[in-house]
C-alpha cells in the first residue's frame, strides 16, 4: 500500500494543510462515509438503533471530554454533569415551546456557561486537585437533581422529551434519529480534525506539554484551559441532549451518575488521548463490548453444555470484559488509537519493512 | 569588529531594555541583587557568570516568571515589572530555556508556528469554520515560518516531531520558534550548551544574521567565552548575583574581579 503516496506533491501550503492530504485517504473515508449514510437501510434495525446509534452519539460526547483531557491536558471526572444539564434543559426548553434547534442549543450553552464558571474556579488548582474537584461538579450535580424534583420531573424523576422535529419536520423514524446522531458526530469529529491544524489546537497542546514554555509565546494557559473546557461542556451539552431525545425518550438522573463519567473517562484513555480514530474504538469497546463478550459466552456455553449458576454468568462476561481493557491498555498504553496506527504504519510499508524509518 | 561599533555609542543609540536596582530572593538566598543593565536597540549583549551565580534568574525576572523583589524592568519605555509572562511576550519579548522547553508531540513546523501565537487569533468559531475563518491566518503564518525555516536550515525536518531530534537541532528549532514571533528583544539562555565547535560557530551565525536581518536586540547568556568575545558588543558578568564587571567584552574578561570569579569557580574557562 505504500505506493498510495507516491507522485504526491504539495505545492502549495494549503494543499499540504489538507485534513487528509493523501486522496486515498479521502476516498476511503469518503466511502466509509456513504456506508454510514446508508447503515439505515443495509442492516437490521436492531443493530443500527441499539448499536450504532448510541455508539455514534457516546462517541461525539466523549470526543468533547478528549478535548479537556487528551488536548489540553486536564483531567476532568464530572463530564457526565455537563451531560445532564444540556439534557435537562433542552427537554425543559423543548416542553417550554422553544423548537428544538434552539432547545439543544440552549441546553449547550447552559452547559457551556457552568462548565467554564465551575473551570474559573477549579482551574486554581492542578492535576490531582482539579480531579477532585471535577468529582465535586458531579455530585453537586447529583445532588441538586435528587433535591429538585422541578428539574427532573416530580416523584417518578422522570421526564418525557416532546416529539423531535428539526426545520419544521416530526423526526420520528428511527432512519431520522440515526442521521441526527451521524450529523452531530461528524460535526464534533470534523471540529477535532480541524483542532489539529489550528492555533487553537497547538495552544491547547503547549499548555498540556509546558506551560511555562506556551506563556513565554504569548499563550495565557488559564484563558485557553478555560476555552477547552468551556467548549468540551458546550459539546457534553448537546451531546446529552441528543442522547435523551433519540435514544431514551425520557431523561432521568440515573443516565447522568458518576459511574457514567468514569465510564467516559475509560473510553478516552482506553481509546487513546488527543486520538479521534481511537475514540471511535474505545466508546465501541467500552459501550458494546459488554454486549458481545455477554453472547459470546452465552453461545460458547450453550454449545459446550456449560452450566453455570446464573450469577456465574452474569460475572463471568463482566471479568472477561474487564481484563480486555487491561491487556489492550498493557499491549499499547497509548490506547486503541496507537494499536491501530501501529499496525497502519507496518502495513503502509508491507512487505517492505525495511523502508520503515 | 563589532566590538568596535559599541566603543562609539552614538548619542541616537535607543535603549530597548533597562533593569534598575532588580533584587530576587528564593526564601533566604539572594540569586539576584543590585543588578543594573541597560540593552540598546540592535546590540548583542553578553551576560556571563559562574553556576549558580543568578543569570537564568536575571532573565526569569525580565520575562515575568519570577518577578523582582526590587528593582523596575522597563521594555521600549514600557514598566513591565511583575506582568505576567504572556504579556510580557506579547510586547515582543522572546526567549529560549536552558533546559529546553519544546512541545513534545507536536512537529518541528507546529512548534515554530507556535512562535506566531501573538500575531495571530486562535478561537473555537475560527477552528470549527476553519475554511473560511482560519486558513487565511494559517497560510499567511505558515508563509512566515517557512521563511524562518529556510534562515535556519531545518527544511528537511519539518515534518518531524521534535521528541527524537538531537540536541544542536532541538535548539536550533527553539532559536526558530523565538524569532517566529518576531521579537524585539530575543533572550537567549545558554544557547549553545551541549553542542560541538561546528555547532557553536553555526548558532554564532545564526544570532549574527538575525540581529542583521531581522533587527532583534539579543541577550546573550553563555559559558563560552570566546563566543562572548566574537560576537557581543557589551557585557555584563555575575557573580553569587552581583554585578562584578560591565562594559566591552575584551576589557570586562580583564577586570581582576572576573577573572578571580572564573578562576575561582571554574578552571575550564
Ligand atoms: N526557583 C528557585 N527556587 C529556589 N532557588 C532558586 C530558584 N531558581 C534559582 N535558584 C537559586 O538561585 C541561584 C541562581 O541560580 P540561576 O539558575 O539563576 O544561576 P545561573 O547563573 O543561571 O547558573 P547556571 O550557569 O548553572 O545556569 C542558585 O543558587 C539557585 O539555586
Ligand atoms: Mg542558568
Amino acid at each position: 500500500m505504500f505506493y498510495r503516496q507516491s507522485g504526491i506533491r504539495h505545492t502549495d501550503y494549503v494543499s499540504d494543510s489538507k485534513l487528509f492530504p493523501i486522496p486515498a485517504d479521502r476516498n476511503l473515508l469518503l466511502l466509509i462515509l456513504l456506508i454510514a449514510l446508508a447503515a439505515p437501510f443495509i442492516l437490521a434495525p436492531f443493530y443500527v438503533n441499539s448499536y450504532i446509534l448510541p455508539w455514534l452519539i457516546w462517541t461525539a460526547a466523549a470526543l468533547g471530554l478528549n478535548l479537556v483531557i487528551g488536548w489540553a491536558g486536564q483531567l476532568h471526572l464530572g463530564y457526565a454533569a455537563l451531560m445532564a444539564v444540556g439534557a435537562y434543559t433542552s427537554v425543559h426548553a423543548a416542553r417550554f415551546g422553544i423548537p428544538w434547534e434552539g432547545a439543544l442549543l440552549i441546553g449547550g450553552a447552559l452547559s457551556a456557561v457552568i462548565g467554564s464558571l465551575f473551570a474559573f474556579a477549579a482551574l486554581r488548582v492542578k492535576g490531582l486537585y482539579l480531579a477532585l474537584t471535577t468529582l465535586a461538579l458531579q455530585f453537586v450535580m447529583d445532588w441538586v437533581l435528587s433535591h429538585s424534583p422541578t428539574i427532573t420531573g416530580g416523584s417518578h424523576a422522570s421526564l418525557q422529551a416532546p416529539t423531535f422535529r428539526l426545520l419544521g419536520q416530526a423526526i420520528t423514524s428511527d432512519a431520522g434519529r440515526y442521521y441526527v446522531a451521524l450529523g452531530w458526530c461528524v460535526l464534533v469529529t470534523i471540529f477535532l480534525l480541524n483542532l489539529r491544524r489550528t492555533g487553537l489546537g497547538r495552544a491547547l497542546v503547549a499548555v498540556r506539554e509546558k506551560d511555562y514554555a506556551a506563556a513565554i509565546l504569548g499563550v495565557n494557559s488559564f484563558l485557553y484551559k478555560i476555552i477547552a473546557f468551556a467548549t468540551s461542556a458546550f459539546i457534553a451539552g448537546i451531546s446529552g441532549g441528543i442522547l435523551v431525545v433519540c435514544y431514551y425518550f425520557l431523561v432521568t438522573p440515573e443516565q447522568f451518575t458518576v459511574a457514567v463519567s468514569i465510564q467516559l473517562l475509560a473510553m478516552v484513555i482506553v481509546g487513546g488521548l488527543a486520538s479521534i480514530i481511537g475514540t471511535y474504538l474505545g466508546v465501541g469497546l467500552i459501550l458494546l463490548a459488554p454486549g458481545v463478550v455477554n453472547r459470546l459466552f452465552g453461545a460458547l456455553a450453550g454449545y459446550f453444555d456449560l452450566r453455570f449458576s446464573p450469577e456465574t454468568f452474569a460475572h463471568i462476561p463482566n471479568a472477561v470484559y474487564g481484563a480486555l481493557i487491561i491487556v489492550f491498555l498493557i499491549i499499547e498504553p497509548m490506547g486503541l488509537g496507537k494499536i491501530y496506527r501501529n499496525i497502519r504504519d507496518y502495513l503502509l510499508v508491507w512487505p517492505f519493512d525495511q523502508l520503515k524509518k | 569588529m563589532s566590538a568596535t561599533s559599541a566603543t562609539t555609542a552614538s548619542p541616537a543609540q535607543e535603549t530597548v531594555l533597562e533593569c534598575r536596582g532588580i533584587e530576587r530572593r528564593f526564601g533566604g538566598l539572594v540569586a539576584v541583587s543590585g543588578v543594573d543593565m541597560t540593552i540598546d536597540r540592535g546590540e548583542i549583549f553578553g551576560l556571563v557568570g559562574p553556576n549558580g551565580s543568578g543569570k537564568t534568574t536575571l532573565t526569569n525576572a525580565i520575562t515575568g516568571f519570577y518577578p523582582p523583589n526590587k528593582g523596575t524592568i522597563v521594555f521600549e519605555g514600557v514598566d513591565i515589572t511583575g506582568r505576567r509572562p504572556h504579556r510580557i511576550a506579547a510586547l515582543g519579548v522572546a526567549r529560549t530555556f536552558q533546559n529546553l522547553a519544546l512541545f513534545n508531540g507536536l512537529t518541528v513546523l507546529e512548534n515554530i508556528m507556535l512562535g506566531r501565537h501573538i500575531h495571530m487569533r486562535p478561537g473555537v468559531i475560527r477552528t470549527a469554520l476553519y475554511w473560511w475563518l482560519a486558513r487565511p491566518e494559517e497560510v499567511a503564518n505558515r508563509a512566515f515560518c517557512e521563511e524562518i525555516i529556510e534562515f535556519l536550515q531545518l527544511e528537511s525536518i519539518r515534518h518531524e516531531l521534535v521528541d527524537g531530534l538531537p540536541i544542536g537541532l532541538k535548539k536550533r528549532v527553539e532559536l526558530a520558534r523565538a524569532l517566529a514571533a518576531e521579537p524585539r528583544l530575543l533572550i537567549l539562555d545558554e544557547p549553545m550548551a551541549g553542542m560541538n565547535q561546528e555547532e557553536k560557530e553555526y548558532m554564532a551565525r545564526f544570532i549574527l544574521d538575525a540581529r542583521a536581518e531581522r533587527g532583534v536586540s539579543v541577550l546573550l547568556i553563555e559559558h563560552h567565552m570566546d563566543v562572548i568575545i566574537g560576537i557581543c558588543d557589551r557585557m555584563l558578568a555575575l557573580n553569587y548575583g552581583e554585578m562584578i564587571g560591565t562594559g566591552i567584552p575584551r576589557d570586562v574578561i580583564r577586570d581582576p574581579r572576573v577573572v578571580q570569579a572564573y578562576i575561582g569557580d571554574t578552571h575550564a574557562h
